[in-house]
């Protein structure tokens, strides 16, 4: 995290301030917070169920408190297909939640429409959502979606903005 | 002789023997060898037959339990059968009472595709027609809301069609994402 103890002699000071920037610490404690809003739709939602509960346990990296509303969330997580009639209604969500916000597209249907070359389904949601992290697999399993997490985790720590941002202000 | 060459005689089920004696003139065809009643209606006459079916207290085939049809465009067999008629309607059917299902058929021509409606016998037929509709184009006619219930409302065309691309008409490309309500 960029953090350097301060003092070395003898002292009153001896290794009691740490010194780091702002940015640091704010991406310190949004990466061990993420509020996810999950989009399931099909069966890579059950999947992410799995993830949730305590079999799995996403809440050791700190990414439990699932929010049903967009607007107190940063991470969609978008499980299962979606159709061109939830199209409107993903891309809504998303423009809900408050920046920064960051995107995990699970499994092979979200990603690119998987199996479902058909008439109704949308061929990857990044032709309308901007997406972080790709998760492959058909249904991935939880391992695979804690390990997305941690992806954004990294990203976040290593100051990149997230996709969705298309204005970086320096 | 030896035992296991002797079929044993079934008997009729119960609700072939009232349709003979009652709607014979609907009957078009009926079948019962494979555990499931299969009978097969006239369109004029459905709304007589399912009503029957349902207030009988003999048959009382109180649940409607799926509406859907099938495009027969491409089963040869299937076609001629019945007068070459595109489409069968299937109701699905089941009798607490006598704790029996019934599948009941109806053929319908491309060039006529209205069939009455059957939510005046069952409430749940509402939205199983307005999927049979959405799906395949039949018209109920007397649906209090017959409209899409699947695809969005400015879809054209009907897509379990066999005769519908499988990869749709351009509709991924082409819907138009900001005007939907959502
Ligand atoms: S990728 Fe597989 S498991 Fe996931 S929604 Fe599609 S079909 Fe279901």
């Amino acid at each position: 995290m960029g953090l350097d103890f301060v003092g070395q002699g003898a002292g009153e000071t001896d290794g009691n301030i740490i010194t780091t920037t702002i940015d640091k610490v704010v991406n310190w404690g949004r990466k061990n917070s993420l509020w996810p809003m999950p989009f399931g739709t099909a069966c890579c939602a059950i999947e992410m169920m799995a993830t949730l509960a305590s079999k799995f346990d996403l809440s050791r990296f700190g990414s439990e408190a699932i929010r049903f509303s967009p607007r107190q969330s940063d991470l969609l997580i978008v499980s299962g297909r979606i159709s061109i009639k939830m199209m409107p209604v993903l891309k809504r969500i998303y423009d809900q939640m408050p920046d920064p916000k960051w995107v995990i597209s699970m499994g092979a249907c979200a990603s690119c429409g998987g199996v479902f070359d058909t008439y109704t389904l949308i061929q990857g949601v990044d032709q309308f959502i901007p997406v972080d992290v790709y998760i492959p697999g058909c249904p991935p399993r939880p391992e695979d979606l804690i390990d997305a997490v941690l992806q954004v985790q990294q990203k976040i720590t290593s100051g990149a903005s997230p996709k969705g941002v298309e204005v970086v202000y320096e | 002789m030896n035992e296991e060459n002797q079929v044993e005689e079934q008997p009729k089920p119960l609700i072939l023997e009232k349709l003979e004696a009652n709607h014979a003139d609907a009957l078009l065809a009926q079948d019962a060898s494979r555990g499931t009643v299969v009978v097969v209606i006239h369109k004029d006459q459905v709304s007589a037959v399912l009503e029957y079916l349902k207030t009988d207290p003999e048959l009382a085939y109180t649940f409607l339990v799926d509406v859907t049809a099938v495009d027969n465009s491409q089963m040869e067999s299937e076609l001629m059968q019945f007068d070459y008629a595109r489409f069968m309607v299937v109701y699905q059917l089941y009798s607490f009472q006598g704790q029996c299902r019934l599948r009941v058929k109806v053929p319908v021509h491309e060039n006529d595709l209205n069939i009455p409606s059957a939510t005046g016998l069952w409430k749940s037929a509402n939205w199983l027609e307005r999927e049979t509709y959405d799906m395949f184009g039949i018209n109920f006619e007397g649906h209090p809301d017959l409209r899409r219930i699947l695809m969005p409302d400015d879809f054209e065309g009907h897509p379990l069609r066999k005769d519908y691309p499988l990869r749709g008409r351009g509709e991924r490309e082409s819907f138009n994402f900001e005007k939907q309500n959502v």
